[in-house]
């Protein structure tokens, strides 16, 4: 069976401030060394699927730098391979207008979604990573007749929480969709199964569907076509057991991040390859004095300081007497001697002077732009 | 043929040694594989500067295990070699309608791969050793050779004269041209070391390797033969003066040392040189974890790695694995290296996946002794256990598995 991943690079529920203003939700540093979108691509290319197409919105430039032409994912393909799919021109006036929601994201790439000879698609978004055996789900949905495959989780990593702005489903005793809300807030709550944003159906089903929803200027896929058509398809509703990460807002970020300094969740996460794009950075230099804690460090970093509890990105430089605790410092950062940095995100490309200090809390954590000089 | 286009110079880079004196590093990967630096292999040097220096085709000459090597090279890719015009070729000896043979020697290495060379149709032919570490810029050598008209430039080193009889040593005149050459002279005219690095004229060369092929006298090797024959037939040759640093890293102590070279400040071997990049294949590891007890200082550590205990002044691969309590100083761990807990090991050589159990010493030595001043590095091959408990004397080398509690003197 031949299955076309396609891969949302936007959310239109994210709220990640700064780290988002000027780039898709898709590109961002994760993991201090990768991009969101390694976490999907990696995944579907470790289980066989080939053909991805990704869907951009907007600011996907970073996104296409970090793409490029697929090779890190084994995805530059004369069979298959990546497709980047860019906004087809969509203007209101003289404005641009953005797709409301994945169904305008389809809509406007049916073209290229067309020319697939796959049979089936596999649709994910990007603010929730996981990792699932694509295969078996597949198979899984063959074998149960369903029209449309809904993938949904009943818990964060053993907790009750429930993102803000998640489908959340009703299935009736056959694990069929009934009914689907919006959750409208973070929240704890129990024996509640919201939607990962994981969908799967025939290529063909998508294709009619899309078409109709957008000649009545629908363009929600969770309200416009999973609720509404609730009745009318087989919509089977499937657990997933794995880990997760949700990534919609920035203290949800400096969780997701925090969770993989526990080494058993790690493990879990890296059990597969993730990939992601080279930087041919020299191994990690750690000098005299320097004293490093329960941290996450990518290669190409200079540290002479303290770190603890914190996830530092390639090429990040540390100077002496710096203490960073509870942070995450993206690539190419230079933090000078004796800064002090506590709940703190330091996106690509900043400075940091010597002895500045910076705290937040980690409900809310202080974000530094990409290239600021504090 | 198709693809084909005129260079002006390509690069041939001997890459079939087996270096012997690497012992157990050796027994199953060729020596430009040996894993160096944290997260390179001595091969990506001159495959590095070759493409820093716009050489962008590169045969390479493999002979001795070369399986790995092979792997490794691949489509060129991580260098920027996978070309339409040119790139990285591998190039074993092979059989043709009048049979086939070994490489015999360097310069028999080349002339057998003549047709390979003659389909760029270069002016000029790079020859390079895969077992050398430096960084070098063979575009300005290659503008020396054109300034000085040569049919011949060879790159040499200024070594400390008590050094230079263990080298193949040029005596030029003042404007750098060579009228004699000495293979590990007794008594040194010159300090000028050969670092086997050449550029040839290709027709000249040419020329040369028939004629060195129809001696069948010869060895067949650049400094033994082909060198000489030039010279005494008053060709053009000039010896370049390298200024950088250099390293055959052909023994132990010299490949521990070169290795330490990359984390010393006060030596001239900065890797991390972004105009001056050494690429590499990657391991596609997730970022380094150092965990609640871990003490590092001085050292180089790769992705991949999960770190617990205490390194000091040490190169730590990708994927390796330090537990609690275990301490790794003036070592090299190559990839995936497990050390387990309470373990001691100093002044070593740890080879690819292998495991040393817990409350083990490697690098052990009597007391009073003070470690690693005589220079001695212990060894540990690649693919092996070693048990709790194990202790193994400073300078030995181990290629087997060794049981709970075993000593190697």
């Amino acid at each position: 069976m031949k299955v076309l991943g396609i891969i949302f690079s936007y959310s239109t529920r994210e709220n990640l401030r700064e780290l988002t203003k000027r780039r898709t939700l898709a590109s961002l540093p994760v993991g201090a060394k990768y991009r969101i979108i390694d976490f999907p691509l990696s995944n579907m290319a470790n289980h066989g699927i080939h053909e991805i197409s990704v869907i951009c919105r907007n600011n996907y430039h970073s996104l296409i730098d970090h793409l490029s032409a697929g090779k890190e994912w084994d995805l530059e393909r004369k069979r298959g391979g990546l497709r980047v799919l860019t906004p087809y021109d969509r203007m209101a006036g003289n404005e641009p207008v953005l797709y409301r929601g994945m169904i305008e994201g389809l809509a406007n790439n049916m073209d290229s979604l067309h020319r697939s000879r796959a049979d089936y698609v596999i649709l994910s978004g990007t603010s929730v990573i996981y990792n699932v055996d694509f295969k078996e789900l597949l198979r899984n949905h063959i074998a149960s007749g369903a029209d449309i495959t809904a993938v949904y989780a009943d818990n964060y990593n053993g907790s009750h929480f429930v993102p803000n702005g998640s489908p959340i489903y009703h299935l009736d005793d056959d694990d069929r969709l009934a009914d689907l809300t919006i959750n409208p807030e973070e929240s704890e709550q129990p024996n509640t199964r919201w939607g990962i944003d994981l969908i799967v159906m025939r290529k063909y089903l998508m294709e009619s569907l899309v078409a109709d929803a957008i000649a009545f200027g629908r363009y929600d896929f969770d309200l416009d076509i999973l609720k509404r058509l609730a009745g009318s398809l087989y919509i089977k509703g499937v657990r997933y057991e794995g880990h997760l990460l949700e990534i919609s807002n920035v203290p949800g970020y400096m969780k997701a991040n925090m969770k993989l300094l526990d080494s058993e969740f790690r493990a879990r996460v890296f059990r597969d390859p993730v990939y992601t794009k080279h930087k041919d950075s020299v191994p990690t230099r750690y000098f005299e004095g320097c004293h490093i804690r329960n941290s996450m460090i990518s290669e190409g970093c200079r540290i002479n300081g303290v770190v603890e509890n914190s996830l530092i990105s390639r090429e990040v430089k540390i100077g002496r007497g710096a203490v960073i605790r509870n942070s995450i410092i993206m690539q190419n950062t230079e933090i000078m001697n004796d800064v002090l940095l506590d709940n703190v995100i330091i996106d690509k490309d900043v400075i940091v002077r010597e002895h500045r200090s910076l705290a937040g809390h980690s409900t809310y954590p202080v974000v530094v732009e990409k290239g600021s000089i504090v | 043929m198709f693809n084909q286009k005129k260079k002006e110079i390509i690069a041939m880079l001997l890459a079939g040694g087996q270096g012997s004196r690497l012992g157990v590093l050796t027994e199953r990967i060729a020596k430009p594989a040996v894993p160096f630096g944290g997260k390179y292999r001595i091969i990506d040097f001159p495959l590095s500067n070759c493409v820093n220096s716009n050489i962008d085709t590169i045969g390479v000459l493999t002979q001795y295990q070369p399986l790995e090597l092979n792997a490794y090279i691949g489509s060129g890719q991580p260098w920027d070699l996978d070309r339409i015009y040119g790139g990285a070729f591998i190039l074993p000896p092979y059989m043709d309608s009048e049979g086939g043979q070994w490489y015999k020697g360097t310069a028999n290495a080349i002339y057998q791969n003549m047709n390979f060379i003659d389909q760029y149709d270069p002016d000029y032919v790079l020859i390079l050793s895969g077992d050398h570490v430096y960084k070098m810029n063979y575009a300005d050598m290659l503008e020396y050779h054109k300034e000085k008209q040569a049919d011949c430039t060879i790159s040499v080193l200024q070594v400390p004269w008590e050094e230079a009889s263990r080298f193949g040593v040029m005596n030029a005149d003042q404007e750098m041209r060579i009228y004699e050459f000495e293979e590990k002279p007794a008594d040194p005219k010159s300090n000028l070391a050969s670092m086997g690095v050449y550029i040839f004229n290709w027709k000249k060369l040419k020329e040369y390797l028939i004629k060195d092929e129809a001696d069948k006298k010869s060895d067949n090797d650049f400094g033994k033969n082909l060198i000489p024959a030039m010279l005494q037939a008053g060709e053009r040759m000039y010896a370049y003066v390298y200024g950088g640093y250099w390293k055959d890293v052909g023994t132990i102590e010299s490949l521990w040392q070169s290795n330490m070279d990359t984390i010393d400040p006060t030596v001239p071997l900065e890797l991390d040189d972004p105009p001056w990049r050494i690429y590499s294949r990657s391991a596609n590891k997730p970022p380094q974890y150092i965990g609640e007890h871990a003490e590092l200082s001085d050292s180089g550590i790769a992705d991949g790695c999960w770190i617990d205990g205490k390194i000091e002044n040490s190169i730590i691969f990708s994927g390796v694995t330090v537990e609690e309590g275990a301490t790794v100083s003036n070592s090299i761990l190559m990839p995936r290296v497990t050390i387990r807990a309470n373990s001691r090991i100093d002044y070593a050589i740890v080879a690819e996946n292998s495991e040393i159990g817990e409350d083990s010493c490697i690098g052990w030595a009597d007391e009073g002794l003070i470690m690693g001043q005589d220079g001695q590095i212990t060894v540990v091959g690649p693919d092996l256990t070693l048990g709790n408990r194990v202790k193994v004397a400073r300078g030995a080398i181990v290629s087997t598995e060794l049981k709970d509690e075993e000593v190697v003197k």
